[in-house]
Formats: structure tokens, C-alpha cells, sequence
């Protein structure tokens, strides 16, 4: 490994439910600074996979390396380098909005003479300022995914793993979820984040990400970039009903633009 | 372990934002000066019975802490067994409810430094009820003059014993999300641990079925907090019984580790 690790590494991952097999043999890297964009239908494994990449779930099989760490053998430099929004946020509700950011922090390990700082510089990000004093209880739904972000960054990770971060939010809330990501893949000075973001809003794809994955049936079955998937007039959808079809011809493979005329175009739901 | 202070510090704060601890500490708090009185009274009632009966030799073996202090100590351990598990049933069933279990295991802290964290919490809750206990017989060293040893040693015997509940009610509450489940599991186990354990051995048809001398008669005998508890009340601080609560402690934080660990293996 004499380049720099990869910000995040999966190598033959599976997840086994019982007999279920959620997540088979999932294979992929992606580098520092990338924005990716991770897709599937319900039920394809993304959420079980961010899991196992943020070491929440073992994985049945294979490993995952994030900046280099491996998740399973060297859990804390993993953990330190992830910034976590899973599906829900976890908010504890009776705190206010400060403490809890906070209180992340110090789970995070930020240094307590950076710990003021990174709070601050958190809750102003995700434009928390005005119910910083607030009780999370009380706060709308749009505000607590915010605040979920926030727990996300407060110790300013490499790598940001989230979880259907617009989901169940008004169009105005995506937008501003949406710029908030997008601005932090940028990044503010140095190097951008790399981020993995679940979705099913295709444009949200469309919108931040250089790349995409598509999982269907717990399989990687598109990996390419953005600008390669829609080329040749395609649109993401089409790419997205072709390769979660049940039929697997139209896939696996990195198809090439001209390629697209699969058999898996009736089976479109 | 830098992670344990924050985590027992944001759980002792999350106990007073909830009702429980208040509803828990109120109870607490009556049933103490309920108990008080009432051992204040038996105790005169024997003082003065003894007097009319000029029973002398009982009357010079009366004294405030065996007559009042212990029985008033023994009395709140049994209230404990009921209003321990209240604050100990969401120490992690409401992690798990807030998905906040998430936030827990993905952060760079060790299950250990999680664990010690709600233990030291629900520690410092039963601190707070412990000072509740100590104003009672502190009272009676205004009007009275009972041992210092014996007072301390039977306070100390009552707050070890509910650092052991503690740690039972933490592992019942690491097994499941529901809060109800978990308080449920937790009276049982502790009414097993506290009273029932003992107790079998004593029956008759469990005194033949084991023989009450047999190895597992004891051992059964061992494990019940009951006989350890009564050295400590009786002032007798045995590195022995010391040994058990912290042996039974200790058990039942490991037990609550792998609990833990095992929700991320299925």
C-alpha cells in the first residue's frame, strides 16, 4: 500500500441474515474526495452495507478498510475517521440542540480545546444557529435531520457515510440538505470530504455526485461514473429500471453507452 | 476510558428530564419516612413493654440500632428490589428504541467504556438515594446515641447492594428495546437474586431434595445478596462479603458487555 489508502474499501463483503443473504460479495473503493452515489431499490442491501462499512454490523464475510483501517481490526482510527448518518438520526431527545452536538464531540474524541469550536462551526454549517438552545424533542423533522448532519461533522471526518439523508423531508428541506452535502464535498479550504450518500431520488444523484453504485439484491451490478452513465442520452433512470430489473444480462458488466439495448428493457416496473 | 464520564454524565442528566427519577425518588423518599416512623414506633413499643414486664435483661440488650436502624435499613432493601429496576430499565433498552445505540457503537468508543459509563450513572443515582436513607438515623444522633460503625457499615451494606442491583438491571436492560421488558426482567432477576434464592434452599421439599448442607445448597446460599447483606447490618465488614458484591458486580458487567456485542453478531 504505498499509494494513500483508499477512503473507503470494501472488499468482498457479504451479509448473511439466516438464510437471507443481504449483501454478496460486494467489492468496491472509493477515493479521497469522491462523491458517490449510492443506489438500489429497497431492500438491496445499502443500508446493511453502510453498516457494515461504519462497523455497526459485522460483515459475514469480507472486510472493509476505511483511510486505510480496517474496520473490524482497527476500530477506533475507523470509527474517528467516519462521520455516520444512519436511516434515522440518533438524537437523544431530551437534550437541546448544543449539548448534544457536544456531547458527540466528545465521544468523538475532539480535543477539548477544539471542542467549542467544533460545535460551533457544526451548528452554523447545517444552520442549526437560531434552535441551538432548543430541546430535539421539539424540533421539526427538517431541523432533526440537520442535526443528525451536524453529529455527522462535528469531528470534521475524512469520509462521510449517509443514509437517505433527504428522506421523508419538503422539497425546500432537500434543496438546503442537499447544497449543505454538496458544500461539503467541496470541502471549505482543503481537500473536500468523500462522501457515500444512499438515495432512490435519482436527481439528488444527478445533482452531487461524480459517481454512482447500484446495488440490487445484494449485488454491486453498476459502478461507473456519472458522467459515463448518462452519456449517449441514457437517463439515470433508464439506468435504474434496467439494472434492478430481475433480469441480470443488462448489467453487471461496466456497460458501455452503446450497449444499452439489454434485453431487461421490458422487464422496466 | 476518557469516553466513561461523558457517557455517565449525559445519562445521569437524561434520568431528571424524565419522570421516572422523580416519580422513583418521591417513593423513595415516603417509603423512607414511612419506615422510619413505623420501626421508630416498634422499637418504643418493645421499650415499653420491656418496662412493664421489667425485663431487664432485654431491656439492657435494647439498643437504637438493632432495634430501629436495622430493621429500617432491611425494610429499604426490599423497596429497592421494586424501585431499582424503574431507573435501571432504559440505561440501554432506550438506546436501542432511539437508534441512538448507532451513534454509540459507530463512535470510537470501546463497549467496555459504554458499559462502565451507564453503570457509573445508575451508581450515582443510587448515591442520591443513599443520602435519602442516611437522614433518617442521622436524626437519631440529634436525640440519640446509636453506634457510628454499625449506622455506617448497614448504610454501606444497603448501598453495595444496590450497586449489584444496578448492574443486574443494566444487563436485563442491554437484552432488550423495550423498557417494560426490560423492567420486568429486572424485578425478576432481582427478586431471585434477593429473596428467592435463600429462600428455596430453606423449604422443606427443596431441604430434601438438595440436602441443605449440599455443595449446591450452598452455593445457592452464596449467591443470594440476603446473608451477606445481614453481616454488613450487623456491623460485621467482612472482606468476604465485600468480595461477593463485587464479584456479583463485576458478573453481571460483562455479562451486560457481551449482551451488548452479541445484538451486533446475529
Amino acid at each position: 500500500m504505498s499509494e494513500p489508502a483508499p477512503a473507503i474499501e470494501a472488499a468482498h463483503l457479504s451479509k448473511r441474515y439466516g438464510d437471507a443473504l443481504a449483501v454478496d460479495d460486494l467489492s468496491f473503493r472509493i477515493g479521497r474526495g469522491e462523491v458517490v452515489g449510492f443506489l438500489g431499490p429497497n431492500g438491496a442491501g445499502k443500508t446493511t452495507t453502510m453498516r457494515m462499512l461504519t462497523g455497526y454490523l459485522p460483515p459475514s464475510d469480507g472486510s472493509a478498510r476505511i483511510v486505510g483501517y480496517d474496520v473490524f481490526e482497527q476500530p477506533l482510527p475507523a470509527r474517528r475517521a467516519i462521520g455516520y448518518l444512519p436511516e434515522s438520526p440518533p438524537l437523544y431527545p431530551e437534550m437541546s440542540v448544543e449539548a448534544y452536538v457536544a456531547h458527540v464531540a466528545k465521544l468523538k474524541d475532539v480535543p477539548r480545546g477544539a471542542r467549542r469550536a467544533a460545535v460551533d462551526h457544526a451548528i452554523r454549517r447545517c444552520g442549526l444557529v437560531e434552535v441551538r438552545r432548543r430541546v430535539i424533542a421539539d424540533l421539526s423533522k427538517g431541523f432533526r435531520q440537520r442535526v443528525g448532519l451536524a453529529q455527522a461533522i462535528v469531528h470534521d471526518p475524512p469520509v462521510l457515510i449517509l443514509d437517505e439523508p433527504t428522506v421523508g423531508l419538503d422539497p425546500i428541506q432537500i434543496r438546503e440538505i442537499r447544497a449543505l452535502i454538496a458544500e461539503l464535498a467541496a470541502g471549505h479550504g482543503d481537500a473536500g470530504h468523500t462522501v457515500l450518500l444512499s438515495t432512490h431520488i435519482l436527481n439528488e444523484v444527478e445533482a452531487i455526485c461524480q459517481r454512482v453504485i447500484l446495488m440490487s439484491e445484494g449485488r454491486k451490478v453498476v459502478d461507473e461514473a456519472l458522467s459515463e452513465l448518462v452519456s449517449g442520452g441514457r437517463s439515470l433512470e433508464e439506468v435504474f429500471a434496467r439494472a434492478t430489473s430481475r433480469d441480470d444480462a443488462a448489467s453487471i458488466a461496466p456497460a458501455p453507452a452503446g450497449a444499452s439495448e439489454g434485453p431487461g428493457a421490458e422487464g422496466r416496473a | 476510558m476518557r469516553h466513561v464520564g461523558a457517557i455517565a454524565s449525559r445519562e445521569l442528566r437524561s434520568f431528571f428530564v424524565s419522570p421516572v427519577a422523580y416519580v422513583v425518588l418521591t417513593m423513595w423518599s415516603v417509603l423512607a419516612g414511612t419506615f422510619f416512623l413505623s420501626s421508630l414506633i416498634g422499637f418504643q413499643e418493645d421499650l415499653i413493654r420491656a418496662q412493664q414486664f421489667q425485663a431487664l435483661d432485654a431491656l439492657e440488650q435494647m439498643n437504637l440500632n438493632d432495634g430501629l436502624i436495622l430493621p429500617f435499613y432491611g425494610s429499604m432493601w426490599i423497596v429497592l428490589l421494586f424501585a431499582l429496576p424503574a431507573i435501571t430499565m432504559g440505561l440501554f433498552a432506550s438506546e436501542k428504541a432511539n437508534g441512538t445505540e448507532e451513534l454509540l457503537l459507530t463512535s470510537p468508543v470501546t463497549i467496555w467504556e459504554i458499559v462502565l459509563g451507564k453503570f457509573l450513572a445508575g451508581v450515582g443515582f443510587v448515591s442520591l438515594m443513599m443520602a435519602i436513607v442516611a437522614f433518617y438515623p442521622g436524626l437519631l444522633f440529634v436525640y440519640g446515641d446509636p453506634e457510628w460503625g454499625k449506622t455506617l457499615s448497614g448504610l454501606l451494606g444497603l448501598f453495595l447492594v444496590s450497586v449489584t442491583y444496578v448492574s443486574v438491571g443494566g444487563f436485563a436492560s442491554a437484552l432488550t428495546r423495550n423498557q417494560l421488558v426490560a423492567f420486568v426482567l429486572s424485578l425478576v432477576l432481582l427478586l431471585v437474586i434477593g429473596m428467592m434464592l435463600p429462600f428455596i434452599v430453606e423449604l422443606g421439599v427443596a431441604r430434601d431434595a438438595l440436602g441443605s448442607s449440599s455443595a449446591l445448597a450452598d452455593v445457592m446460599r452464596y449467591i443470594g445478596t440476603g446473608e451477606h447483606f445481614e453481616q454488613l447490618l450487623r456491623g460485621l465488614v467482612d472482606t468476604r462479603d465485600l468480595a461477593y458484591f463485587a464479584i456479583v458486580t463485576a458478573t453481571f458487567l460483562w455479562l451486560t458487555k457481551t449482551a451488548l456485542e452479541s445484538v451486533r453478531w446475529r
